[in-house]
């Protein structure tokens, strides 16, 4: 019997495309952000209302994914900025490849900031790097508190949690300390914003959050 | 749900090793996944066994290093036997 070493990544065919992904956005200073999330959490309404915050000249688009349907693009072409849907059949995720594919025809050149919310679930995103500068994790609070407990990857590799609906607050049994809590027991340094789509509370920090990473993005462009 | 996917990537480089070693036969695939790799080890367990079952692989034992807070989804060995 003989043992072979083969040390090799599986998706690694993934990661080469992600990798060449993240040096174009890299060279032209365009930040982009990958938004993880359970379905239902508000990721749809949360890009809404960023996208409605910003002036007409801003330089974002969407990437949005969904398993059937473009009702999440349709959504979110209502605020004139260029929007895309990938309708991944039955798959579970968004990978490189498809990013890459639906980029296609795209100046980014043109893009400073490319928002991608990913198919609704917590634990197959997680698995697949898209270029991107940070993964952002939403929870709302008509899930568990102990969600990043349960779902510790997205967790540990999302640099911000968006903690949405924080106005059903008095209408459920959850514990933001608890949650806060959890999901600094994954990932002790995470960044967590408060926020509620419908009555627009945290949505400021929000957006001060998305311009201080493209100011980021702005200053680490490569020359190519 | 991606599972299945995963392991046809292992099967392919497990094909890709054995065509190095003509006249060898797999005799087990090793790999390494995290915890928060964003795998259902039992999920690739079983997607593994419907791919390798019925074929000239069959059977190939498969030993998981679960690795707790990690990320590394990877193959790390095959064994061969003459």
């Amino acid at each position: 019997m003989e043992r072979v070493a083969i040390e090799k990544r599986v998706l690694s065919e993934n990661d080469r495309i992600a990798q060449t992904l993240r040096q174009r956005f890299a060279a032209r200073g365009t930040l982009v952000l990958n938004c993880i999330s359970s379905p239902g959490s508000g990721k749809t309404s949360l890009l809404e209302r960023t996208l409605e915050g910003f002036a007409p000249e801003t330089r974002v688009a969407v990437v949005t994914g969904d398993i059937q349907t473009d009702n999440d693009a349709r959504r979110l072409a209502r605020f004139g900025f260029p929007v895309r849907q990938i309708t991944t059949a039955g798959a579970c995720h968004l990978d490189a490849r498809m990013v890459e594919k639906s980029l296609e025809g795209w100046d980014l050149d043109r893009l400073d900031l490319l928002l991608i919310e990913n198919v609704g679930n917590l634990v197959c995103p997680t698995s697949y790097d898209l270029g991107e500068e940070s993964k952002i994790v939403i929870l709302s609070v008509t899930e568990g508190d102990d969600k990043p407990l349960k779902y510790p990857g997205a967790f540990a590799k999302s640099r911000l949690m968006v903690l949405n609906k924080i106005d059903l607050l008095p209408y459920v049994p959850f514990d933001m300390e608890a949650a806060r809590r959890n999901a600094r027991s994954i990932h002790p340094e995470i960044e967590i914003i408060e926020t509620s789509c419908t009555a627009g509370s945290g949505l400021d920090a929000w957006r001060k959050w998305i311009g201080e990473r493209m100011r980021e993005a702005e200053r680490k462009e490569k020359p190519r | 749900m991606h599972e299945m996917g995963i392991a046809s990537e292992v099967i392919d480089a497990v094909r890709i090793e054995i065509a190095r070693h003509p006249g060898a036969r797999p005799s087990k695939v090793g790999l390494r996944v995290g915890e928060w790799a964003g795998v259902d080890v039992e999920s690739l367990r079983f997607c593994l066994e419907v791919l390798v079952k019925g074929t000239d692989l069959d059977p190939l034992a498969l030993d998981i290093d679960f690795r707790p807070q990690g990320s590394e989804l990877d193959i790390a060995y095959l064994e061969l036997e003459d």
